[in-house]
């Protein structure tokens, strides 16, 4: 029986070799987190809007089409960046966006939507942060795609680039139909 | 010119250490085999030593020069930074390597020679193993596309004294493990009709790899004790946690290797054990530099390396562990003994061990093991390891307390209480006097206190005994460790913290002590400048005590900020000020800790690593006492 | 003269700078009642700082960090447990944001295996024991 169970260390090493060589070869970003809020409904808040004089109530706006909710600072390098592909889905994918305004100076943001160009239907301020802490973000820029039913079905984390551009934009697609 | 000569030198070592394969494996010694583990040790001396060349006189044109150093550093974090970054660590990864190469073909003689030429054979193959991963995925010696007149800088975090001698430390652990899984396989594979006493020979290198992670580890404490600004010293960083296991599993393989010397039972146990320590050592170098973990101390990530190395300890796993499956039954005996004996505790001590081990190593790969599974994720951080291994950590000092004391095979029960009756009256007598000094009580801390204690007074009766029987190297090693956990105790129980803004002039207290803050100033370093507060500690009758000068530093070559705490120590406590964001107008914010006994880890420290010295020494005096 | 330039540059640099670097809990932040800043640093402490890499956000200088800290402290005020802080914070962050994993069925082995090594440990050396008796 004792010669059998010299086995088990070289069993559980291959165990734990076999884990890691699966983590090695799968394509997996060890610092990107799932969000806790996929396929549940957009968190209710109302909050100041910076071009519009009356509030920015979520559940008026949420729920009757697809809807890209960008969260973006203008201290904020890579939204400077991601702000091209933003623009695209609002001009060329004629998807309404809504960019919610994360701890920063409203005179500040005027002007720099007015350089950069402004694709958002709205922008709701989110002075303090607890708008982004109640939709699980911790990190700007964050993006979600929230479909007709007031649903959120997806979030990138980090500023959209040319590769996740594409791969937002068919997942646009497949939850249109 | 000095690249060309390191990749010249590198490629030397592999043809060396691919000679010394080729040749020990015909199992008889030739002079073909010394003048490869000579060529072995001169080839990366001679590559480590290029690339620290380059270092110091920066030659930006070496891409890792240029990465990880800048020409104002100071010199020796020029010399530090060779092994500061990976590529570098590799080439002294590979000096140790070769270095105890070097010590085991010195125990050469005609009757061990079989055994000694398969060691040499694994050592030979481990050392191509990482010869070639650096040259294939983190060579040192690549250079710079354009040339560069000046470097990025080093990581300013890493610029400090504790942390610029912590690795070498470290990879003496880790490689003097290579030695004990070397022999292990050479045991396993050979007839072994000579009855060559193998672990005679494993034992001075497990007590020397095991005394310098000793060292390395806690030097590792102390750079994060003083330059994190946490005012704590151990963090359960998955870094930390891919050292401290080998530490684990070497504590428990140092101490079975005692009964298979005095008894010669459990031979199939340790074995097992020495194979399992290196495997962990190379599998935690894998978790850290694959990024298959993400971890504060990360070092340049790459998958390509982690899968290098996860394929090698595939190889090396597998053989010796199969090896071991297969042949590991002709080490069994009949040795067996009591529970109530010093195997019989050294026995309980070793799974005790293995049990932290085991629990620290799920902590550290469940997340991952949760992702690959059910993408979920989720983290396992100080409160888990907290509550799971210090419970069992409990129990096994306690019996470390008391092992040494009892008599080999048996022992009867109402003499170990006369034993041990003199160390539990001073234990409470201490334990009562220290809580008559904190005057708090907590369950922890007081289960700290009494162990402490426990162990001081046990290995107290034992010295002042002055029995033979009693090895010196193990009760210097215990006594020490006796310390550290006074130390960690005290310092974790009763802590005492102060978060306040402060602006100058103003004062507070912390404990007895008067703080009041002086002034503050711009200073400029080699290259860093600071804003340094000055701060004067008075104690009860407002004699000045000493001047506190924590910085905060600014490197902008590198654009990185670092805190410098400022400690004040003595041997009932620390003073440990840290200065934090502010300005004139509003104050500053400070941060305090009153730590009492923290000293004593460090002392604990040093004495274990002087008993791990003393032992050293006896056992290798027995190799040449006992001859085949 | 070039190089006095740039120190001063660096010292402007600096005065602004340093605003970002605290490595802690800012005093203003503080609760006066003690007996509630003690149950928020117990909570800060086992919150995972997300964007820090195993760090609790009581020791962690991120802004989201500072931001959960004053959660948790307006939270405690209004009169919440512990229990109904968690669950804020998981409903939002997942059980990833907890240092100490909760038990469920995915943490299930975590917590129980110690147990069982532990367990495997005594019989183990209660099987060597048994065998010694018979020698």
């Amino acid at each position: 029986m004792k010669k059998q169970l010299l086995i088990i260390p070289t069993l559980i090493f291959l165990f734990i070799f076999i884990t890691f060589f699966y983590l090695l070869l799968i394509d997996r970003n060890p610092t990107d987190i799932p969000s806790n809020l996929l396929n549940k409904n957009v968190p209710e808040f109302e909050t100041e809007s910076l071009f519009k004089k009356e509030k920015f109530i979520s559940s008026e706006e949420f729920g009757e089409e697809i809807i890209l909710v960008n969260f973006f600072a203008t201290w904020c390098k890579p939204c400077r960046d991601e702000h091209v592909y933003i623009k695209r889905f609002s001009d060329e994918k004629k998807i309404r966006v809504i960019g919610i305004n994360y701890k920063d100076n409203n005179k500040k943001t005027i002007q720099w939507l007015k350089n950069l160009g402004d694709p958002y239907s709205d922008v709701p301020i989110d002075k303090n942060g607890r708008i982004a802490i109640d939709w699980g973000v911790y990190g700007i820029p964050e993006t979600f795609v929230v479909n007709k039913k007031g649903i959120i079905k997806y979030r990138h984390v980090g500023p959209v680039n040319k590769k996740n551009f594409k791969k937002l934009n068919s997942l646009i697609e497949k939850i249109k139909q | 010119m000095t690249p060309l000569l390191g990749n010249f030198s590198l490629w030397l070592s592999l043809f060396f250490a691919t000679l010394q394969f080729v040749v020990s494996r015909r199992y008889q010694k030739s002079k073909i085999i010394n003048i490869s583990v000579l060529g072995l040790l001169v080839s990366s001396l001679l590559s480590f030593f290029l690339l620290m060349y380059s270092h110091i006189v920066s030659d930006f044109n070496v891409l890792n020069v240029f990465q990880n150093s800048h020409s104002t550093k100071p010199l020796l974090y020029k010399i530090s930074g060779v092994w500061g970054n990976h590529e570098g660590s590799m080439l002294l990864w590979i000096l140790v390597l070769t270095l105890f190469n070097y010590f085991i073909i010195k125990l050469y003689n005609k009757k061990n020679s079989i055994f000694i030429l398969k060691t040499l054979e694994t050592q030979a193959f481990i050392t191509i193993g990482f010869v070639l991963f650096t040259i294939l995925t983190s060579n040192p010696f690549r250079t710079t596309s354009h040339l560069q007149t000046e470097g990025l800088g080093f990581n300013p975090i890493l610029q400090d004294p504790a942390l610029a001698i912590h690795p070498p430390l470290l990879y003496i652990g880790y490689v003097g493990f290579s030695a004990a899984f070397s022999m292990s396989v050479a045991t396993l594979s050979i007839d072994n009709n000579e009855k060559i006493s193998w672990y005679i020979y494993m034992k001075p290198f497990v007590v020397a790899a095991w005394t310098f992670l000793t060292a390395g580890i806690a030097l590792g404490s102390v750079w994060a004790y003083y330059e994190l600004g946490w005012g704590g010293w151990w963090f359960w960083d998955p870094v930390e946690n891919a050292s401290f296991m080998p530490w684990l599993l070497g504590t428990a393989l140092l101490h079975s290797l005692i009964i298979v010397e005095k008894r010669k039972s459990l031979q199939t146990w340790v074995l097992l054990l020495a194979i399992l320590t290196f495997l962990l050592s190379v599998m935690g170098t894998f978790l850290v530099r694959s990024g298959i973990l993400t971890s504060v101390h990360t070092f340049a990530l790459d998958p390509s390396r982690g899968l290098y190395i996860l394929l090698f300890i595939f190889l090396i796993g597998v053989y010796s562990l199969t090896l071991f499956g297969s042949n590991a039954k002709r080490y069994f005996n009949n040795n067996y003994f009591s529970f109530f004996s010093r195997e019989g505790s050294i026995l309980v001590n070793n799974i005790l061990m293995i049990v932290v081990c085991a629990t620290v190593f799920l902590g550290t790969i469940y997340p991952l093991i949760v992702e690959a599974f059910t993408n979920d994720k989720i983290s396992v951080g100080e409160p888990y390891y907290n509550s799971t291994v210090i419970p069992i950590m409990i129990p096994a000092i306690l019996v470390m307390g008391i092992g040494p004391m009892l008599s080999w095979k048996h022992e009867n029960k109402i003499k170990i209480f006369e034993k041990i009756f003199p160390s539990i009256c001073l234990t409470l007598i201490m334990t009562i006097f220290i809580f008559f000094i904190y005057q708090s009580f907590s369950l922890i801390g007081i289960a700290g206190i009494i162990l402490s204690f426990w162990i001081i007074s046990n290995n107290l009766i034992m010295l002042i005994k002055k029995n033979q029987k009693y090895h010196i190297g193990m009760i210097i090693a215990h006594f020490g460790v006796g310390l550290l956990i006074l130390g960690i105790t005290a310092s974790s129980v009763w802590q005492e913290e102060k978060i306040i803004r402060m602006k100058i002039n103003e004062k507070t207290k912390i404990e007895k002590y008067s703080v009041i803050f002086d002034n503050i100033e711009e200073i400029k370093g080699p290259n860093y400048v600071a804003l340094r507060a000055n701060f004067i500690v008075q104690d009860a009758n407002k004699d000045i005590i000493t001047r506190l000068k924590p910085e905060n530093r600014f490197y902008p070559i590198e654009n990185n900020f670092t805190t410098e705490a400022s400690i004040h120590s003595n041997l009932f406590r620390d003073l440990y000020i840290v200065l934090g964001s502010g300005n004139s107008n509003d104050g500053w914010i400070i941060k305090m800790y009153y730590n009492p006994l923290v000293i004593w880890i460090w002392i604990g420290a040093i004495i274990i690593f002087i008993g791990g010295i003393a032992s050293m020494n006896i056992n290798l005096r027995k190799i040449k006492v006992f001859p085949q | 003269m070039i190089k006095k330039i740039f120190i001063l540059i660096i010292f402007v640099f600096l005065s602004q700078f340093f605003l970002n670097n605290i490595y802690t809990v800012e005093p203003d932040e503080i609760l006066k009642n003690q007996e509630q800043e003690q149950r928020a640093r117990k909570i800060s402490k086992n919150i995972r700082c997300m964007i820090c890499q195993n760090q609790s956000i009581d020791e962690s200088d991120a802004t989201l960090a500072k931001d959960l800290r004053i959660l948790i402290r307006e939270k405690i005020k209004d009169g919440y447990n512990d229990d109904e802080i968690y669950k804020f914070l998981t409903e939002r962050y997942s059980d990833f944001i907890l240092l100490k994993p909760p038990l469920k069925l995915n943490t299930l082995l975590l917590w129980i295996l110690p147990f069982v090594f532990f367990t495997i440990g005594i019989f183990l050396i209660f099987f060597h024991n048994k065998k010694s008796r018979k020698i």
